[in-house]
């Protein structure tokens, strides 16, 4: 900052003889801030105005105060357990008497600050000089000149060879801590993003010749009687084992929605993709990735009667009669459609099966995505 | 100087008597703050209103440390499963993180917990607002301008940071809205082309959701981010004090000063009572409106969502835009470039490059290069408030569309409808807020020359001896033969109503409602003596 | 004892007539006094009776036959009411008119007790969806109705007896409604837009009756669960979780209608923005 000398400062013998106020206006002024006008609120002391504008600002530190004990108090004495409805739901009260007593005390602080400032402390007009103009030329100079001569003084110009490896060694200490961040934190991605645990897996479920069985939340079996016509069912893969530390059920890849279809409502299958419902002919029942192929949302706002389904982050529309081709909003790709399966169980009854993995990546799309 | 000198005692104060003194010498005489100390305390701030925008943005984020300072002695960002077994009964025995059971106990078992959680996400919201409008109040009065460049980029990074701060802050709990929030910021960041999965494995340490994210994103949020929020805050504050602050013209205000209140003790007492209103409004607020009730939204789920999620109102602009894009994927060369990356990655990189560029590219259009510290009306520079006015507009559309479902919800409009509205709006909008906001600023202008040059309506109709009837205008200065008003234009408002001419306080009204104000008469004449001391002295300055 | 939303929407609070729930009484120290608690438990009950009224009578007469078949007497005067309210969309014989109205042949009682007793039934007007509206019929009334249709045409039959679960099913049954619910109904039982102005509803003025029912037949866009899906107890805790929260009071004070992030937006922008503002135009004005 430059330091400009406003006047003669003056001197302490001369402040002494000053009166306080006079003191403060000579150090204003050394420093460059001239009060132009200042003036008390209240000229004459004692006034009744100015009591009561001093009994005022005290009023407010007084609230103040008691708001704090209130809340103290209410802190201590206000129930705040939650309860089941049928109780009394006092605990309402808990955090609107907290906080509200808080904010009480906190406002009338304030304010009472504020109007202390107002009411009670001098107006005044002070101005203050800048000094933000560019440095003086002799200044820049000078400075130029220290950092050349520094500059020179290393020889850096000079010696090439000194320059050059710096340059690397800097290069390498500015290298090092970024290579050690990300390089330690960096997975492999492989081929993740593009299989599910859906995927075959023989060792597991060798009756099922690898199949996955599908099962709800629960880790029941999903069997076709489950699911009226117009029905629908978040299902997942059947597998305990966990991948990623997440098995079947919380898997983030793995939400499928099991579809009934309503009587009357026929599937327009997608290429290669016709015997993926079951029956086979004339499909009732079909499945979809319940991971939106937008921003990987579970699209699961499914209207029976039109076979449409909704993403409810983007608003993207899929129509599962065209097998969740995106109708609407900015979705681009339709949700995969898992193979299904049924096997008989040994109770008996029919049980959904993964015939095989999704044939595409589910979920968003990424670079690597063909 | 040499030993064979004579001896001559420094000129010294009087040894202090007072303890005051006392303290303040024994400072001194360590540090020698005398001098910088006095500047300080001298230091002039301008009064403005306006100008306490960008302070309530600092006291947010004052708030912001204390009461997150509080939630971390109770908060646990742990993945690990757990099952609940806390106060809440509607989700007792349900299997959670522990970070979303930890921010439960907060909200059920910690007496005051969830008082202290409400107040700091309603700081968090404010923050993030009250540093838009502080933004809003610098661009519209120009006072990015040279040499203030700098403090401009400052602050635009502070907003980033800003909402990015407040996106981990809200993804920390592990809740169903937030870990929505979180699948969608893992698709953006695969969206990324290139490096895009890389990246996305790299920050979840796996594929989503891992079981290290959380622990990272909670050092972020507690620690690496508000540092550098904090870094950025006094390195704008520090520009503040060498550059001193803008002004708004005035009479006497030039570019070479700064008018207003010092530092000590007016404008401390004001600042810090303003400190604590702004407290006591966000625990208003956190007393009184619920926020963030995440024991209404259960644990995060890949499987589970809830119709109507949305982020908190600093992301609800990307998510509007994410909304309104069209359906468009590239496909080339085996490779996709998916959809989502030009409404969230593009679309925030291009208005935060235009933003930063703004005050470079205005300075090159005007060929304005010279110093500016005194403000200017919006209406004044009718371009720079027109694409202000534009960008906002843009902004509210995308604000507006990312709440889209539930604006449809409550007013029973079609949803389709909605979007088709909203990327209708997005497109034509803009230029139609830019020639608005230009043609009223021009009216503006222009009404403030006409009342210069022919005064204020008075309201009194005269009906001239022709006929005619004229209303009465109140030059505000000298007018010349004509009398047509000589004042000049100057950057100042301008009064357009009679009332406006005389000072009316509201205090002194409310402060004699009940009775007069009658003083005793001995106080009373010392009033009149002074007060009459004053106008003529006000009188004299005037006539200099 | 009164519902947030009694007012609002017109509709019976949501208050468990089980009264107080002992454990979780138990659980907090007892700082209520003996009286008051009992008075409180006594508001409890009198105003959960007051609240449901005589429709609770007419529902408790005919829940008292629970597993019996409906009473000719009860399929007499459902016909009587088909006939007067119900025939000129439906048809004499329930096969439906062309243009009209669907057959009702293999809908089930359920499904008319759902349709009639949300007053979606007799329609108003044709439309993406019919809108939930004040019922034409009393309970007792809907009861018959519904008896004769599941009497002529068959199918799932509406359900009789206790429907909600106890409070030791409420976490399940959370879970369960956020997993198959929560996406159309949303977290809070706001419900949501669909596609092209169709809508899931709010669940706020919902009986038991009408959700169980709801979700055994899949009315509108709904799709069905069935009882081999959501197994009745399962159903039953999803009625526990969903009436439980409606009518528990928000701990943080004024809920903001529940709706999230959008109101929140509202009141940071209005109320404390607002405020705030008015804060530093009184700071920054002149005095005196």
């Amino acid at each position: 900052m430059t330091e400009v000398n406003y006047g003669n400062s003056p001197s302490a013998d001369e402040l002494r003889s000053m009166s306080p106020e006079e003191a403060m206006i000579a150090g204003a002024e050394v420093d460059g801030v001239h009060i132009v006008h200042r003036r008390e609120r209240f000229p004459v002391r004692g006034s009744k105005a100015e009591k009561r504008a001093e009994r005022a600002v005290a009023a407010c530190f007084a609230i103040a105060g008691l708001a704090g004990v209130g809340f103290i108090v209410a802190f201590i004495a206000v129930p705040f357990h939650w309860h089941l409805p049928g109780t009394p739901q006092d605990f309402k009260y808990f955090t609107p008497a907290v906080g509200g007593t808080l904010a009480l005390m906190l406002l009338f602080f304030g304010v009472g600050l504020v109007l202390w400032a107002k009411w009670l402390m001098p107006e005044e007009e002070v101005v203050q000089d800048r000094h933000d103009d560019p440095s003086k030329v002799e200044d820049q100079m000078m400075t130029e000149a220290t950092l050349a001569v520094g500059l020179e003084d290393t020889g850096i110009r000079r010696r090439s060879v000194l320059l050059l490896s710096v340059l690397g060694a800097g290069g390498a200490l500015a290298t090092v801590p970024l290579v050690y961040l990300v390089g330690s934190l960096l997975k492999r991605p492989g081929t993740t993003l593009f299989h599910t645990m859906f995927q075959r897996n023989t060792k597991l479920f060798p009756q099922s010749k690898g199949m996955v069985p599908i099962v709800y939340s629960d880790w029941r079996q999903v069997s076709p009687d489950d699911l009226l016509p117009g029905g629908l069912a978040t299902v997942f893969p059947g597998v305990r084992q966990p991948s990623e530390g997440y098995d079947g059920v919380h898997n983030a890849s793995s939400p499928t929605l099991l579809i009934r279809l309503r009587p009357g409502q026929v599937v327009h299958p997608r290429k290669g993709q016709a015997d993926f419902g079951w029956p086979k002919q004339n499909p009732q029942y079909i499945a979809f990735s319940k991971i939106c192929t937008h921003a990987g949302c579970p699209a699961s706002l499914y209207e029976q009667q039109t076979g449409r389904l909704l993403c409810p982050c983007h608003q993207s529309q899929f129509d599962v009669l065209s097998d969740a081709k995106p109708v609407f909003g900015p979705a681009t790709r339709s949700l995969p459609k898992l193979p299904l399966e049924v096997l008989t169980g040994k109770d008996g009854r029919l049980y959904f099966y993964a015939r095989s993995d999704y044939h595409e990546p589910i979920g968003p799309g990424f670079w690597e995505r063909p | 100087m040499t030993t064979t000198s004579p001896v001559t005692n420094p000129p010294r104060r009087t040894q202090p008597r007072t303890p005051a003194g006392k303290m303040g010498k024994f400072v001194d005489d360590r540090l020698n703050v005398a001098g910088p100390l006095r500047k300080q305390l001298n230091k002039v701030f301008p009064d403005h209103w306006s100008f306490m925008m960008g302070e309530i943005a600092l006291y947010s984020f004052i708030v912001l440390l204390l009461t997150g300072t509080f939630l971390t002695f109770f908060f646990d960002p742990s993945q690990t499963e757990v099952v609940y077994n806390g106060r809440y009964v509607p989700m007792q025995g349900i299997e959670m993180s522990r970070a979303y059971a930890s921010t439960l106990d907060i909200s059920f078992d910690v007496r005051g917990g969830l008082v202290i959680r409400q107040i700091h996400h309603w700081a968090a919201l404010m923050f993030v607002a009250a540093m838009m409008i502080h933004m809003f109040r610098v661009f519209f009065t120009g006072a990015f301008r040279k040499p203030r460049e700098f403090n401009w980029l400052i602050g635009l990074g502070l907003l980033a940071l800003g909402i990015v701060e407040g996106f981990a802050g809200y993804s920390l709990p592990d809740d169903l809205l937030s870990g929505t929030g979180l699948r969608i910021a893992d698709a953006i960041m695969l969206s990324i082309p290139v490096v895009g999965t890389w990246v996305s494995f790299l920050v979840f340490g796996g594929t989503f959701p891992g079981h290290i994210f959380l622990d990272r994103l909670y050092i972020a949020h507690v620690l690496l981010i508000p540092g550098i929020i904090l870094a950025l805050i006094s390195a704008h504050l520090a520009l503040v004090v060498r550059q001193k602050h803008s002004q708004f013209p005035g009479n006497g205000r030039t570019e070479h000063q700064v008018s207003g209140e010092r530092v000590y003790p007016i404008y401390a007492a004001k600042a810090g009572g303003f400190f604590f209103i702004v407290f006591a409004a966000l625990a208003a607020l956190g007393a009184f409106a619920q926020i963030n009730p995440i024991w209404l939204f259960g644990p995060y789920q890949p499987s589970q969502v809830s119709s109507g999620s949305q982020p908190d109102w600093y992301m609800m602009f990307l998510d509007g835009s994410t909304r309104l894009f069209p359906s468009w994927e590239i496909r080339l060369w085996g490779h996709t470039l998916p959809p989502l990356f030009w409404p969230t990655v593009v679309l925030p990189g291009i208005l935060g490059a235009m933003a930063a560029l703004y005050p470079f590219i205005e300075a090159r259009m005007t060929r304005d290069y010279q110093h500016h510290n005194l403000l200017q009306r919006p209406r004044d520079v009718p371009v720079r408030t027109s694409l202000g006015l534009m960008a906002i507009t843009f902004y509210v559309v995308l604000f507006l569309s990312g709440g889209n479902d539930i604006i449809a919800h409550v007013f029973d409009i079609s949803l389709n409808a909605m979007t088709w509205g909203g990327r209708i709006a997005l497109l034509i909008l803009p230029p139609i807020a830019y020639a608005a906001t230009y043609r009223i600023c021009l009216g503006l202008q222009r009404h403030d020359r006409e009342v210069l040059e022919h005064g204020i309506e008075t309201g009194i109709i005269k009906v001239l001896p022709t006929g005619e009837y004229i209303e009465v205008h109140q030059p505000l200065g000298p007018t010349d033969d004509h009398g047509h008003g000589l004042l000049e234009y100057s950057g100042t408002p301008v009064p357009k109503r009679m009332n406006q001419l005389g000072v009316m306080s509201p205090v002194k009204l409310i402060r004699g409602f009940f009775y007069p104000v009658t003083e005793k008469p001995e106080l009373q004449a010392a009033i009149d003596e002074a007060d009459a001391a004053e106008t003529s002295q006000r009188q004299h300055q005037l006539t200099e | 004892m009164t519902d947030d939303f009694d007012g609002e929407l017109g509709f019976e609070p949501a208050v468990p007539a089980t009264g107080a729930e002992p454990s979780a009484a138990a659980r907090g120290p007892q700082r209520r006094p003996t009286l008051r608690r009992k008075l409180a438990a006594a508001a409890v009950l009198t105003g959960a009776l007051g609240a449901m009224g005589g429709s609770y009578a007419a529902f408790a007469a005919s829940s008292g036959a629970a597993n019996q078949p409906s009473s000719a007497q009860q399929i007499a005067e459902g016909r009587q009411l088909f006939e007067n309210s119900c025939i000129t969309c439906h048809g004499a014989n329930l096969q439906g008119v062309v243009g009209r109205g669907p057959t009702l042949l293999g809908v089930g009682g359920a499904a008319a007790y759902f349709q009639v007793s949300t007053g979606r039934m007799p329609l108003a007007q044709q439309g993406p969806e019919a809108n939930r509206k004040p019922p034409m019929f009393t309970e007792a009334q809907t009861e018959a109705l519904a008896a004769y249709v599941q009497s002529v045409g068959g199918g799932t039959a509406a359900p009789t007896g206790n429907l909600r679960g106890s409070s030791a099913d409420i976490a399940v049954g959370g879970d369960l409604f956020r997993l198959n619910c929560a996406s159309c109904h949303g977290v809070t039982f706001k419900g949501a837009p669909l596609s092209a102005g169709k809508y899931a509803p709010s669940l706020y003025p919902s009986t038991d009756k009408q959700m169980y029912t709801a979700m055994l037949t899949g009315p509108e866009s709904m799709p069905v669960f069935s009882d081999n899906q959501i197994t009745p107890d399962q159903k039953k805790a999803i009625i526990a979780y969903v009436q439980n929260i409606k009518a528990s009071k928000d701990p943080g004070g004024e809920g903001i209608g529940r709706i999230g992030p959008v109101s929140e937006a509202v009141v940071i922008w209005v109320a404390g923005v607002g405020a705030l503002m008015i804060a530093i135009l009184w700071i920054g004005a002149k005095s005196q």
